[in-house]
């Protein structure tokens, strides 16, 4: 059997993360969660992620920091969506820049967020 | 009077203007940090606004597509009210979060170059569910050979919207609202025009200035038929402006409204 895509979500929100952890198990993922920098590279070093949604401020720092350690460390995921409160265009180059294939604006509807990751895991 | 005492009587007069002038800085420099505590509070209440707002619309978009289990009809109807309130919450938040970050000339302009009628289209389009839903009809006119602009395009998109929005909250059903694109000339300059009409319950005279004025809703009172934050007109003529030009409503109570917006052409830097 093939095995299910590795999505790892990281936003400092038990709220925002419990609801998309929902949204991708139910559709045939495994789910991670990290709320902080340290602990999505410690996700990473376990398994390897299929897709990482990134939130871009975190406690312990700015989420790009996660991606660009992430590279250091050869654990990069496959493919990394910044997920961001406003689709200014500074922050959309900020984030192409550090290597994002999409910048995507909370709350992303639903059926764009699966469809994304759909296209990305196969 | 003896020359010595005008002279202590004018010194003492100086200190007295220095003194005032002194706390006249004081409360100037307090009333400056008071604002600027008040608009980094708006921009954190509306950050921390947004991210349950965030949760409530993801998970009522799982209910309602299903993916926990079949809704009745009925169930779909209230999960898809509860998104449709949410969103909204999440645009009134957005607005005040626009608004404090210009009144802290926190705004900057990202300019590209791009055609207005794109724009416009792209605003029709996204409002075209809710003019159904009022019965309203909206054309759109663009004038042969109008030029692209250089201008931020996400604020001028923002500006057409909080625009039409307006339109439409403010036409009862069965009117009409139009959007008409030309090219003017203000001094010398070439600049683009955008008027966006409608048929509705117009704004006399003596309310066109209050209507651009930060949180002024020609009606205030809690019984008000329209709601809203009253900051979309203070925002398009804040972002207008950013880009360089300049925002006006020709209207008479009872007569429908007409907005209009001019951009120059070129880069607005």
């Amino acid at each position: 059997m093939e095995a299910r895509p590795h999505i790892l979500i990281v936003d400092d929100s038990a709220d925002v993360t419990g609801a998309l952890r929902v949204l991708f198990e139910e559709t045939g993922n495994d789910v991670s969660v990290a709320n902080t920098i340290r602990d999505a590279v410690a996700v990473a070093e376990g398994r390897a992620v299929d897709v990482m949604l990134l939130d871009l401020t975190l406690p312990d720092g700015d989420g790009l920091t996660v991606l660009t350690t992430m590279r250091a460390r050869a654990t990069e995921p496959r493919v990394t969506a910044a997920l961001t409160g406003r689709a200014e265009p500074e922050v959309a180059a900020r984030c192409s820049a550090a290597g994002c294939r999409a910048v995507l604006v909370k709350p992303v509807p639903i059926a764009e967020l699966l469809r994304c990751v759909r296209e990305w895991t196969t | 009077m003896h020359p010595v005492d005008s002279t202590t009587t004018a010194e003492h007069r100086v200190v007295q203007l220095e003194e005032a002038l002194n706390e006249a800085a004081q409360i100037n420099a307090e009333l400056q940090s008071r604002d600027a505590l008040k608009t980094q509070f708006l921009a954190n209440i509306s950050h921390d606004l947004r991210t349950p707002l965030t949760a409530i619309i993801t998970h009522a978009e799982i209910l309602r597509d299903g993916i926990l289990g079949p809704l009745s009809e009925k169930q779909r109807d209230s999960v898809a009210s509860i998104i449709g309130g949410g969103r909204q919450l999440l645009e009134a938040v957005g607005e005040i979060l626009t608004y404090a970050r210009g009144a802290a000339n926190q705004l900057t302009v990202s300019p590209s170059d791009f055609h207005i009628t794109a724009v416009v289209a792209q605003v029709a389009a996204l409002n075209e569910p809710l003019m159904v839903k009022k019965g309203l009809s909206l054309s759109v006119d663009v004038t042969p050979g109008v030029p692209s602009l250089v201008a931020d395009r996400e604020q001028v998109m923002h500006v057409v919207s909080n625009l039409l929005g307006n339109a439409i909250a403010f036409t009862p059903s069965g009117g009409r609202v139009w959007v008409a694109v030309t090219s003017t000339s203000e001094r010398g300059t070439t600049h683009v025009q955008v008027e966006v009409g409608d048929t509705g319950i117009g704004i006399a005279p003596e309310h066109h200035d209050l209507v651009f004025r930060e949180f002024a809703q020609v009606d205030p009172s809690p019984s008000r038929r329209h709601h809203g934050t009253g900051l979309g007109l203070t925002i398009a003529r804040r972002l207008v402006e950013l880009n360089g030009g300049r925002i006006w409503v020709e209207s008479q109570l009872g007569e429908g409204s007409r907005f209009y917006f001019t951009l120059p052409v070129g880069d607005p830097r």
